[in-house]
């Protein structure tokens, strides 16, 4: 029980520190969950809210609100219509969003009617096989696909179209499969259902986030063939090969970050930037990466509204190509 | 042997002062979440997330704190179940059957006091079942492939016929209406929307939260003014009767509880059935075990013990996917995987090996949150059962209320209130019409999974349908739900013959009960 | 009749649903099943229900009129203004008037009701907002 109170004084001390000083300060710092409560948005501005109180960055309380509905969509639209000019606040958003942007899911919504504020991490794609599988590499799950598109069927945890599936496609592409679209792919709901089904044998192959995929690996389950990093990632998972390595040019970052309303000030754009910037830097911050699975990914500002413009067009040229977008 | 050890080292973790704190504040504060109709057990555990991030709390009493919030809420559903005719949350929706007539006929007191043993019986049992067999029980779940979860859905709707009404062809009516209702949304299988008109709102489809209170509490209101303004004798409140059932009727009721615990359990192991099949289950099947007068529907004390013993025999099992496999069988247990994973501890084959100090800890937390929740609900049941008293004039605005804040305070969204205001609307008219809300929101519940099951073994497959009868396991639930189908369309004549002689025989158990 | 009607109402709404089933969109991958065949046959089986409805209908329900239809119709109003307007007003303001309307309807004396009102307001505030920290809709005045 110690333990608790000993980390509690730790954070006391950061917090004593250091008090900046900004053009802008939040009145009443609000972030909007576009998930219902215990989401994983819900869980972004969560967390961020108790380390950025913790550091000293906001004053008292982060107000988190969860505005559910349409993927998101519901939120993007409510923020463009409804709280454009409101410096106080910032959204939740991660890769879903800017899929479903990207896919025109957000009816009459776009990338640029809002600010990109920064990310707080990434968690890369895994695609895997179950260990029992004499499937050794990811060349040769390739192979299998491109002999008999039907042999192979993918599990993943998001929707047909979504990101656990683009990843698959992305990754086909980028090794010379000429028709993705023949792709067999299995939505379940939830990374951890579709690994259920591939340790039940209903599938032959998994697709999914490296945090969902790391305890099955070490508990001899499923064999990773290839992470969709840009290079080895650190600490447990630096043992799976890259797709890169093998000869397939695929990155899929699964990221988590923040969006502002579009009329948000300079200064309080600026504030907000740092903020985040700031808490990312932070130890305290890098631990809950650590627990959470959430490999480096550290874009803000002006960075993060180029990313997310090229991870927009990147998807949606994809999907025209498979014909998910006319 | 080592498990017992093993069990001692958990209490050893878990019973301090703070601990035992956290367990009653969290069994008190899930009571009370479980009982507010829109409030249950998966927002009240999100609720609490930030109370126990901000307190600073290590895993294990961090993980008492949310889960004795879950046991509570499956204790709390009850409450409004038996005294409103109000589900608290949606497994406590098979209590009402029987549980809220058992208070018109002035039961109350017992109807609360019996649910809370049967509640107690089914979590203990449950949690033990999981101390002893979780690693071995993770087999079962991966038994289940798509093709057996759509046999699985399909026997929970070949058994529903005659669970809450008499006429048949009203109960299937209600049943594709929440099936239907569940199409609603984005089709996770093609991606496209479907049903949604072009309505954004619409996109993640209808939450069953929405349904259930629409359905029940706010019809419910309705109802009241109706019959306020009818000129219909305002109803009397009815007796509260007596606190503590007498032991003939806990024993009487000894078999069903048994029963339902296991089937409960089994329900809750498998991810995607969870508490509310649970309980549907155990009453259906203990409907067809002991129903022999036909006294099930009219407050039979076995029909409220035996979903009781269900759910929170169900909550126990979900447990066991999501510590050996890292998988959420329902909103819960996804939240509390998220906490888990928060705290830095991976569920998964390796919690049992690499965490037993948490593992056994969280066993350990839930038997004493268990038996914390039994001491606190029974004496409270005169409390509890107060809520009669209150005249109805101020009780049902601040059930439409409560139900309205429930809806906006998770989702935040007003679109979800008006279609709320729709379904109460819907569900008065059903009543009038003597159409059962049970099946409706069972059809929500499951729907979704009932289809995108059979849609996964069908791509799996490539489209060749004998897969659905590929495994032994698909073909016993098959064989199953036709039994169950078919035997009540034979039997029914002989029931409806039986029906008859109910009221003789009601009063006949009621004085048995009494008698003691 | 009552039931005749409504097993009426039930065709008429499966046939609607299977309309607005056959419109759904094939995308870019369909599975062997696709998105149409369940609803269709969900549409299928209420149609059916719906037919045992009209042919074998139970005694007819007994429903409100005049006076009674009137106060049932106020009612859901005045929850339907509640659930649009509450964004805009703000929880505290908004449910008091409801729930003292509600109250007021229900046999309680006006003034009563608007006490009534206002403490459920308050006691549902103090419980959700401050208690359980969920975030209720907030009005100008900031409650």
């Amino acid at each position: 029980m110690f333990k608790a109170f000993r980390s509690a004084a730790v954070i006391a001390a950061i917090v004593g520190a250091g008090s900046p000083a900004f053009a802008f300060e939040p009145h009443q710092p609000a972030c909007i969950a576009p998930s219902g409560a215990g989401g994983g948005w819900d869980f972004t501005c969560r967390q961020t809210g108790k380390v950025l109180q913790d550091l000293g960055l906001i004053d008292g309380t982060m107000q988190v609100t969860n505005l559910e509905g349409g993927g998101g969509g519901v939120a993007f639209a409510e923020v463009v219509t409804k709280r454009n000019n409101e410096n106080d606040l910032i959204v939740a958003a991660s890769s879903a969003t800017t899929t479903r942007l990207a896919q025109g899911a957000y009816p009459r919504n776009t990338m640029d009617q809002v600010r990109w504020v920064g990310t707080i991490g990434a968690d890369y794609g895994v695609i895997g096989v179950s260990a029992s599988s004499d499937i050794d590499s990811l060349q040769a799950l390739i192979e299998k696909v491109k002999e008999d598109p039907r042999a192979i069927a993918f599990a993943g945890g998001s929707a047909v179209g979504g990101w656990d599936h683009l990843k698959v496609l992305l990754t086909a592409r980028a090794a010379g499969v000429d028709d993705v679209k023949q792709i067999k792919y299995v939505a379940f709901s939830g990374g951890g259902e579709a690994m259920t089904q591939l340790l039940a044998g209903s599938v032959q192959a998994f697709t999914g986030d490296i945090s969902e995929a790391q305890g099955f690996v070490e508990s001899g389950d499923l064999k990773v063939l290839a992470v969709l990093a840009p290079e080895r990632l650190p600490g447990k998972a630096a043992d799976f090969p890259t797709a890169e390595e093998q000869g397939i040019d695929a990155i899929g970052a699964n990221w988590r970050g923040f969006y502002a309303p579009g009329g948000m000030s300079d200064e309080a754009y600026d504030y907000w930037v740092t903020s985040i910037q700031k808490m990312y830097e932070n130890d305290e911050w890098k631990k809950v990466m650590e627990t959470n699975g959430l490999a480096p990914l550290d874009l803000s500002g002006a960075a993060f509204q180029d990313f997310v413009f090229q991870n927009v067009q990147e998807i949606q040229d994809l999907s025209k190509e498979i014909g998910i977008l006319k | 042997m080592d498990t017992l050890i093993a069990l001692a080292g958990g209490f050893a973790v878990a019973l301090t002062w703070q601990n035992l704190f956290f367990a009653l504040i969290g069994s008190a504060l899930g009571t009370m979440m479980g009982a507010l109709p829109g409030l249950g057990p998966a927002n009240g555990v999100a609720i609490l997330i930030p109370l126990a991030f901000s307190l600073g709390l290590g895993p294990v009493p961090a993980l008492i704190l949310l889960t004795s919030v879950y046991y509570g809420c499956m204790y709390g559903g009850r409450i409004s179940s038996i005294l409103l005719n109000i589900p608290g949350d949606e497994p406590a929706m098979m209590t009402c059957l029987d549980g809220y007539p058992m208070a018109r006929n002035g039961r109350a007191g017992e109807a609360l006091s019996l649910s809370g043993y049967a509640s107690f019986f089914g979590s203990f049992f449950a949690t033990i079942g999981l101390a002893i067999l979780a690693p071995q029980l993770v087999r079962i779940a991966l038994l289940f492939g798509p093709a057996e979860y759509f046999a699985l859905f399909a026997l929970a709707f070949a058994t529903l016929g005659g669970i809450s009404s008499t006429n048949q062809a009203k109960a299937a009516f209600a049943a594709f209406l929440g099936l239907m209702l569940a199409m609603v949304g984005v089709d996770t299988q093609t991606g496209t929307p479907r049903l949604t008109m072009g309505e954004i709102h619409l996109y993640d489809g209808i939450d069953f939260l929405v349904v259930i209170v629409g359905l029940f509490a706010l019809s419910e209101v309705l109802i009241f003014i109706e019959e306020r303004h009818g000129g219909a004798s305002a109803q009397q409140a009815p007796a509260i009767g007596r606190i503590v059932p007498s032991w003939s009727l806990v024993r009487h009721c000894m078999p069903a509880m048994t029963r339902s615990t296991v089937l409960g359990f089994l329900a809750g192991v498998l991810p995607g059935a969870g508490a509310s099949l649970g309980s549907f289950i155990a009453y259906a099947v203990e409907k067809k075990v002991s129903d022999r007068d036909g006294t099930f529907g009219k407050g039979d004390p076995r029909g409220v013990a035996a979903p009781e013993a269900g759910n929170n025999a169900a909550a126990g099992g979900a447990l066991v996917p999501m510590l050996a496999l890292g998988v959420p069988g329902s909103g819960t247990t996804a939240v509390l995987l998220a906490v888990l994973l928060a705290m830095n501890i991976t569920p998964g084959p390796l919690l049992f090996t690499n965490n037993p100090d948490v593992v056994w800890g969280l066993i350990a937390a839930l038997l004493i949150g268990n038996v914390m929740l039994l001491i606190m609900n029974i004496p409270m049941v005169s409390l509890f059962a107060r809520v009669l008293l209150l005249p109805s004039r101020f009780l049902m605005p601040v059930v439409a209320m409560i139900s309205f804040v429930g809806v906006y305070g998770i989702s935040g969204s007003n679109f979800d209130m008006m279609m709320m205001v729709l379904f109460g609307v819907l569900g008065w008219a059903l009543r009038k019409l003597d159409v059962p809300l049970v099946p409706v929101v069972l059809g929500v519940l499951l729907g979704n999974e009932m289809e995108v099951n059979l849609r996964r073994a069908m791509t799996i497959s490539d489209g060749d349908w004998s897969v659905l009868l590929a495994s032994p396991l698909a073909i016993g639930l098959w064989s199953i739900a036709i039994a169950g189908f078919v035997l009540p369309i034979f039997t029914g004549a002989m029931v409806k013959r039986r029906m008859k002689a109910t009221a003789v025989a009601e009063s006949a158990i009621a004085e048995m009960d009494r008698g003691d | 009749m009552s039931d005749r009607i409504f097993g009426g109402l039930g065709l008429l709404f499966s046939i609607f649903y299977i309309w607005q089933a056959s419109l759904v969109e094939d995308s870019f991958m369909t599975d062997a099943v696709g998105p149409r065949t369940f609803p269709y046959i969900l549409g299928a089986g209420l149609a059916i229900a719906s037919l045992i409805i009209i042919l074998r209908p139970d005694a007819g329900a007994h429903w409100p009129a005049g006076r009674q239809l009137f106060e049932l119709a106020m009612a859901v109003a005045v929850m339907g203004i509640y659930a649009w307007f509450l964004p805009a007003v703000g929880f505290v303001i908004a449910t008091t008037l409801a729930s003292a309307y509600l109250t007021w309807r229900l046999g309680t004396k006006p003034a009563t009701a608007v006490l009534f009102g206002i403490g459920s307001a308050a006691g549902i505030y103090v419980v959700f907002k401050l208690a359980l920290g969920l975030s209720l809709a907030t009005g100008p005045l900031g409650i």
